[in-house]
């Protein structure tokens, strides 16, 4: 949406919040604007988690017990302030929200959604039934709400609270999700692997997610139990859960409006629908089963058609030096990367037996040998993405045995993978935004509040990219989508990400496969730009002309085995590597 | 010691209407990768209908209370294959509305299309029979046996050897038939099943078609103990899946062992406090899905990067 359909859209709601006093609502449409905002305020956030980070909870209700309950004992046992609970229920929903990540970043699909229902049920049914504190169905009265002009909250003071809070709210994710961490978000539920590749740890990003999802249940949770003055069991229900899922599906999950259009139609929907209570579940029922299979981006995808698409901010490419390594070669003989003893079985079949070897600064190294041989797996060893059994991998002189892929890449090694794994939906330079994860100079907090620090950060980053991209002759394609490029550049694409990260050894897994000779060619003139840029280069590869035309060292494997290193020429010629793609005659 | 022996026949009885359930949302996501996820609503219709049969041949109207008397084990066979067969068709009318359009999709659409077709379906019957629950007396009496003190009720015994039975009996349809082979295939890799001649969306129905059968089974099964009623469905499917996932959902012998190893635990944890039973399963299925995040008896997939 565009920026000026935005700031008139957040004029309107505020224009309208600063009317309502002279509106002369009653109660009953009071109570229902109140549930939007609560239903919102719950909503965005478990949209960053369902929509972004693609983590599907089926647990939500158990955090929004916990600021509940927070806030509610909070008043009732303690006699403690309205406006205090309320940042107490915040902070028990982040640490619950800490718990339920724990388990569920170890575990994806079913199991995940397994392990949030578990969570769920263990808080619904502890609220019912460890009366002493939780009260049961009983409940808990006179939860204290907050004060205006020394009287408690009325419905219209709630109305008009609940609706600042929900613009702050939109405000915070908006520049949350437009940048560095939005990007992470997308990146882990697109595709796990690549985004480990360039730094973004998968687990601190889902962490993360569930934190700021737990954040605001928990927020809309304590709003509901002090509006009401009264919280009991009964509110902690499985179906509660699904609710929240569904105002976020339903609404479009994956956009920034998608949670306030949920919001608004279910919870109107529900209000017009409680007359006739049988219909009621009904519309439910028909609105989960059809509503997905007309709209499956929800209502804003549905929505989204209706409107231009998001103009591009003008951003221009840096004037140049987009691919300066930080390495400078030939500052001594050690090696960039030293492996020794790598060793690597999946049960009887071991892919990489006892391999070292040594990788010189500022080189092009090849990696090759017939199919089976264990070439991808030794790359995975190196860049984290499998743990080796035993050996070690030593990179500028430190030991990164065993780091997870994520710290491997910003221990200075990136990478691409054989079979393509780029960020498909997601235009080219978010492509290579994500690429530069690690050098997007800006937190937590300044991305939240978008400080003046933050946009600068995203505009180099954003001015690097297109260079990037413009240097491997990608510019002009850099806002289509990665998935509708033509192969050749989708390969040459992902280089361009793993580039990004700046690293100072590059890993290419069969970059040339599936393209045809003329890109092939064009493939060597980028390598051959990437090493003069100073960045050493390791590339596995079965194109022969292109690894012998590059390279100035190759190695070959063979069942696991080194079995030869060398000069190109020397390795042409040497048997056991003719023998090994060629086979050999038995000596009879 | 006689209380725990009384707690293990009715866990191994728990245990084998999960272990049936669970087994069912095996072999749709073996096939399909989607299993029904509004699986506690199919357990309705599968104790009403057959319930309502019976009633309706003593000539009562489809609501209203059973005498022992009434409930002979002809009548309970009947309403049991009854029971059988038409929750087993809905199973063709789930996958044509809430599974085929998300197939293969990513995302968790799925879940929310049979999550709405089972309150749909739950409502349907909810307009048809009420919320009252029905009383559903056993064929083999409100007997006691008495086996080393403790006594067992001949109803449990009679679930546990039934789901036995289907579940020895299934796999070996599994294992052993053409059809067992060609869901397996399907399962396997759809693509090349479809290359050697396998009618892919066929076999995918006869899955949807065997889960929803295994649910309504479940759910005339365990009439007599829970009562039938609108309401029994969620807390036993919840607890199906959890089986499910605890022993592997890639596994069916896995799934049948994960429900009777949760229908023991429940009942053991039940002995001793019986608000706990819940807290105790769930919280055991977190600690377990993180040591083994692929289940007990699951084989871990390895993503080819």
């Amino acid at each position: 949406m565009g920026q000026h359909l935005h700031t008139l859209g957040l004029g309107a709601i505020l224009g309208a919040l600063a009317a309502l006093p002279f509106l002369g609502i009653n109660d009953f449409y009071l109570q229902i604007l109140f549930t939007i905002g609560v239903n919102y305020i719950a909503a965005a956030g478990l949209n960053v988690l369902v929509g972004y980070a693609g983590q599907k909870s089926l647990g939500h209700a158990g955090l929004f017990a916990v600021g509940a309950y927070t806030a509610a004992i909070a008043s009732a046992d303690f006699g403690i302030g309205a406006w205090t609970s309320i940042g107490l229920a915040a902070i028990t929903g982040a640490v619950f929200g800490l718990v339920i990540a724990a388990p569920s970043v170890r575990v994806s699909g079913p199991s995940l959604a397994m392990v949030t229902i578990g969570f769920g049920i263990v808080v619904e049914k502890i609220v019912t039934e460890w009366t002493d504190i939780f009260k049961g169905q009983a409940g808990i009265y006179g939860i204290a709400a907050p004060t205006f002009l020394g009287k408690s909250f009325t419905n219209l003071h709630w109305v008009i609270f609940v609706g600042l809070l929900s613009v702050g709210l939109h405000l915070l994710f908006r520049s949350l999700l437009s940048g560095r961490f939005g990007r992470a978000f997308m990146a882990v539920q697109l595709a796990e692997p690549a985004a480990e590749s360039v730094g973004i740890s998968v687990v601190r990003a889902k962490t993360l997610a569930f934190v700021i999802s737990a954040i605001t249940c928990a927020l809309a949770g304590a709003l509901v139990a002090q509006q009401n003055q009264y919280f009991n069991s009964d509110f902690i229900t499985f179906n509660l859960s699904i609710f929240l899922l569904v105002v976020v599906i339903f609404g479009g999950s994956g956009s920034l409006y998608g949670p306030l259009l949920g919001a608004v139609v279910l919870t109107l929907l529900d209000a017009w629908l409680a007359r006739w209570p049988a219909l009621q579940h009904f519309t439910y029922g028909a609105l989960l089963l059809f509503a997905l299979y007309l709209m499956p981006n929800g209502l804003a995808g549905a929505l989204s058609r209706f409107f231009p698409a998001r103009s591009n901010m003008a951003a221009k490419p840096a004037a140049s030096g987009a691919l300066v390594a930080a390495f400078t070669p030939g500052n001594s003989g050690a090696p960039l990367l030293a492996v020794s003893g790598l060793y690597k079985a999946y049960g009887g079949i071991i892919p990489v037996k006892e391999v070292s070897f040594e990788i010189s600064p500022g080189k092009v190294h090849a990696l090759i040998g017939p199919n089976g041989a264990g070439k991808t797996t030794l790359l995975n060893l190196i860049s984290g993405h499998v743990p080796e059994d035993r050996g070690s991998v030593i990179f500028e002189g430190k030991d990164i045995t065993g780091l997870p892929a994520n710290r491997v890449a910003s221990a200075g090694i990136s990478r691409t993978f054989q079979n393509l794994k780029l960020f498909g939906h997601l235009s080219a330079l978010d492509n290579v935004l994500i690429g530069a994860h690690l050098h997007v100079g800006t937190g937590i907090a300044s991305a939240l509040l978008g400080t003046p620090g933050n946009r600068r950060a995203e505009t180099k980053a954003r001015e690097d990219a297109l260079a990037l991209l413009d240097e491997l002759g990608l510019g002009a394609r850099a806002f289509d989508p990665a998935n509708s490029l033509p192969y050749g550049l989708q390969r040459r694409l992902e280089i361009a990400r793993a580039l990004a990260s700046r690293p100072r050894l590059l890993l290419l897994d069969e970059p040339a496969a599936g393209l045809n000779p003329q890109e092939t060619r064009e493939l060597g003139e980028v390598i051959r730009r990437i090493q003069a840029a100073g960045i050493t280069i390791l590339l596995i590869e079965h194109h022969m002309d292109l690894v012998m035309g590059i390279s100035d060292h190759v190695l070959v494997l063979d069942y696991g085995e080194k079995i030869a290193e060398g000069a190109p020429e020397a390795i042409r010629r040497d048997p056991k590597v003719i023998a090994a793609y060629l086979g050999v005659e038995e000596a009879a | 010691m006689t209380a725990i022996l009384q707690a293990l026949a009715s866990g191994l009885a728990l245990g084998a209407i999960y272990g049936l359930i669970a087994l069912g949302f095996n072999i749709t996501y073996a096939t399909t990768k989607t299993f029904n996820f509004g699986q506690g609503a199919f357990l309705v219709p599968g104790s009403l209908v057959g319930v309502s049969l019976v009633l309706l041949s003593v000539g009562k109207p489809h609501f209203g209370n059973l005498s022992p008397a009434e409930m002979t084990f002809m009548a309970y066979t009947l309403a049991t294959v009854a029971s059988v067969v038409v929750v087993g068709l809905i199973g063709i009318a789930l996958y044509y509305c809430a599974i085929k359009p998300f197939v293969g999709a990513a995302g968790l659409n799925w879940v929310l299309s049979t999550i709405g077709f089972g309150i749909i379906l739950q409502n349907t019957a909810l307009a048809i029979w009420g919320p009252a629950s029905i009383a559903v007396p056993s064929p083999l009496g409100s007997g006691v046996y008495r086996i080393a003190g403790a006594g067992i009720r001949p109803h449990e015994v009679l679930i546990a050897a039934v789901a036995i039975a289907v579940m020895v009996g299934l796999d070996i349809v599994l294992r052993k038939t053409r059809l067992g082979k060609a869901l397996r295939a399907v399962a396997f890799n759809p693509q090349a099943a479809s290359i050697v001649g396998i009618n892919v969306e066929r076999i995918v129905i006869i899955a949807f078609v065997i889960s929803s059968a295994l649910a309504g089974l479940a759910g005339i099964l365990i009439a007599p103990v829970t009562t039938a009623s609108v309401f029994i469905g969620l807390g036993v499917a919840l607890k199906a899946f959890s089986a499910a996932i605890v022993g592997g959902l890639t596994n069916p012998r896995g799934c049948m062992a994960g429900g009777f190893l949760l229908g023991i635990i429940e009942a053991l944890v039940g002995l001793w406090r019986a608000e706990f039973r819940e807290i105790a399963i769930f919280l055991l299925i977190i600690i377990v899905l993180v040591i083994r995040p692929a289940g007990l008896f699951g084989t871990k997939t390895v993503e080819k990067i």
